[in-house]
């Protein structure tokens, strides 16, 4: 581990990313780190908590054979995850430079993962393009699970599907109808859950941002409630 | 005013001979505020920026108090603001008004008093939104071209971007706005109104009596944030205190860390996605030294820019409404009087905006 800060590729909002060998294989260390303005109770709960969450989530969704990178340390105290390395550039960055019908296609498996992981009752937390890698086989793998976590509340899924929604939107706002609607029906169809209630809270959590519309809220609800 | 601050406009605008001389008025919320500018060559100077605030003497903000308030000074600061520019009514080219969001007997006021102008000496009328605006005069007095924007104010707490000419929001609070929740937690501990004392907060001058730290819910969505469990943790803690200064002073510093260490992990988070090489902080809160104090260390820590709008216009003014009505009358965005209206839900994000990126 002597070498990793020769080997930094990335600072992430709380981690710094390292790509490193172990056993001859090419592997990231998600290194935690303390913040010079963070509230020292912060950086601890940051660096423990999150470190066994993110851990945890990672391993049980790639046993269940979603595309996620497989754990192969943990180290809570020290804040440190070593998993495997994965070749790809962030949807956030290329998505743009795609062919139409390979769009299609990812907001459709976006939309196909999020309903497998969120059947497991785990949600993502910080659902966005950045987090999805765009492999050279034209796959994609999910990354960063930082802010993941269990839970029974579907109001934690329809939080994942906003965030995505709402990162296409301000990124590539040309696609972001077509994007949405396609994930929408592909998580429908995989959905163990309910998916269609999941998605009538996405509607309802934007509307729970300021200044919406007094009529466009009335709507939302009113569909919820009257149907 | 002894020197004359001028500014270079830091977005592109239609090219235009002459000079233009904008009258602004504000009067969303708590203040009522008149700004002048003129406009030649690409540069803006500031002739004037006068405000009168509505401080509630208890409780928060009583909309038809305020309304009454804006009534009763509107003549005084018109006034004020034309012979600190040095011009008089019949000088002025442009007349813009804030039209939302805020609350709607006070946005009357100034749609009134707007109309009236521009209807009786003919001045082509402008409307602006007011969160616009805020950021409008971020980019200029900052001189930012494509920041990460983050609004705090007491109604809004919001992380934005332009993109295809429009805001885009990337986070925002789904409950509470950031200043809302310090407002709301020292008054209801009895230390507020008012509110701001010699530039601090209360929850400042509170949290000063205790630099201990207890753990309070913590809620990050994503980009998102929620504040109104933290209120809820915060307040029953310190009816627990029992009027112990120690112990009180201990929630408030335990409840502005936690509110502003959410705020700054969801900044990095879109700092992350976006890959932005400047931040831009406005809205009221953007005075509160604590937070610009952790956004000039995030800054440095990430390499990146960082302005923060000094409180003179961090705060509700009508410099920054005149200055919008600018760049939208540039844009020949005007309306007739009667056309005018005032909306009090009126979103960041709705609109296209010629001038942005």
């Amino acid at each position: 581990m002597a070498s990793l800060s020769n080997s930094l590729i990335a600072r992430g909002a709380e981690a710094e990313i390292y790509v490193a060998d172990f056993l001859g294989i090419k592997v990231v260390v998600k290194k935690r780190v303390s913040k010079p303005y963070r509230n020292p109770i912060f950086n601890k709960m940051f660096i423990e908590s999150r470190t066994r969450t993110e851990a945890k989530v990672l391993s049980e969704l790639y046993l269940a054979g979603l595309p996620v990178p497989s754990v192969i340390l943990v180290d809570e105290e020290g804040g440190v995850i070593v998993m495997e390395y994965v070749e790809g550039s962030r949807l956030s960055d290329i998505l743009g430079t795609l062919p139409r019908e390979t769009i299609i296609d990812i907001s459709g498996s976006i939309g196909k993962y999020a309903a497998l992981m969120h059947n497991m009752e785990i949600y993502h937390g910080d659902f966005t393009l950045a987090n999805i890698l765009f492999t050279r086989s034209s796959s994609i793998v999910i990354i960063d699970f930082g802010l993941a976590g269990y839970s029974t509340d579907i109001e934690e899924y329809a939080i994942d599907l906003h965030l995505m929604s709402r990162s296409i939107e301000a990124l590539y706002p040309e696609f972001s109808e077509i994007f949405t609607k396609n994930m929408f029906e592909k998580y429908k169809e995989y959905s163990k859950i309910g998916g269609e209630n999941v998605i009538r809270k996405v509607s309802e959590i934007r509307a729970r941002g300021r200044y919406v519309d007094r009529e466009v809220r009335k709507a939302i609800l009113r569909e919820r409630y009257i149907g | 005013m002894s020197t004359k601050m001028c500014f270079e406009i830091p977005v592109l605008v239609p090219s235009t001979k002459g000079s233009l001389v904008v009258f602004g008025v504000e009067s969303t919320s708590h203040t009522f505020g008149v700004g002048i500018i003129e406009f030649q060559n690409n540069n803006v100077c500031v002739l004037a920026n006068v405000s009168s605030q509505y401080k509630p003497e208890r409780g928060g903000i009583h909309p038809s108090e305020a309304s009454q308030h804006h009534v009763n000074v509107s003549n005084e600061v018109v006034k004020r603001a034309l012979s600190e520019a040095g011009i008089s009514i019949s000088d002025i080219d442009v007349v813009a008004v804030a039209v939302g969001p805020g609350l709607g007997p006070c946005l009357r006021v100034g749609a009134t008093l707007a109309r009236f102008i521009s209807a009786y000496w003919g001045k082509p009328l402008v409307p602006v939104n007011h969160a616009v605006a805020h950021i409008e005069i971020g980019k200029l007095v900052g001189n930012m071209r494509d920041p990460l924007i983050v609004y705090v104010s007491g109604g809004n707490t919001l992380i934005a971007v332009q993109k295809d000419k429009r805001y885009r929001v990337l986070g925002e609070t789904l409950d509470i706005p950031l200043g809302n929740l310090l407002d709301t937690f020292t008054r209801e501990i009895g230390i507020a109104p008012p509110y701001i004392v010699g530039g601090k907060h209360a929850i400042d001058i509170c949290a000063e009596w205790s630099s201990e730290f207890t753990p309070l819910p913590y809620t990050v969505k994503g980009s998102d944030l929620s504040f109104s469990g933290l209120l809820t943790a915060a307040l029953r803690i310190a009816r627990e205190a029992g009027g112990d200064k120690t112990k009180l002073g201990r929630v408030c510093n335990s409840l502005r860390e936690t509110a502003f260490n959410m705020l700054i992990e969801v900044v990095e988070r879109s700092l992350m996605l976006t890959g932005k090489r400047e931040i831009l902080l406005v809205g009221g809160v953007a005075s509160n030294t604590v937070l610009r104090e952790k956004f000039e260390t995030i800054a440095r820590f990430y390499g990146v820019r960082y302005y923060g709008t000094p409180p003179e216009i961090a705060g509700d003014n009508g410099l920054m409404i005149a200055y919008t009505g600018l760049l939208q009358y540039l844009y020949g965005r005007i309306v007739k009087p009667e056309e005018l209206v005032v909306k009090q839900r009126l979103r960041l994000d709705e609109e296209v905006y010629p001038w942005l990126l």
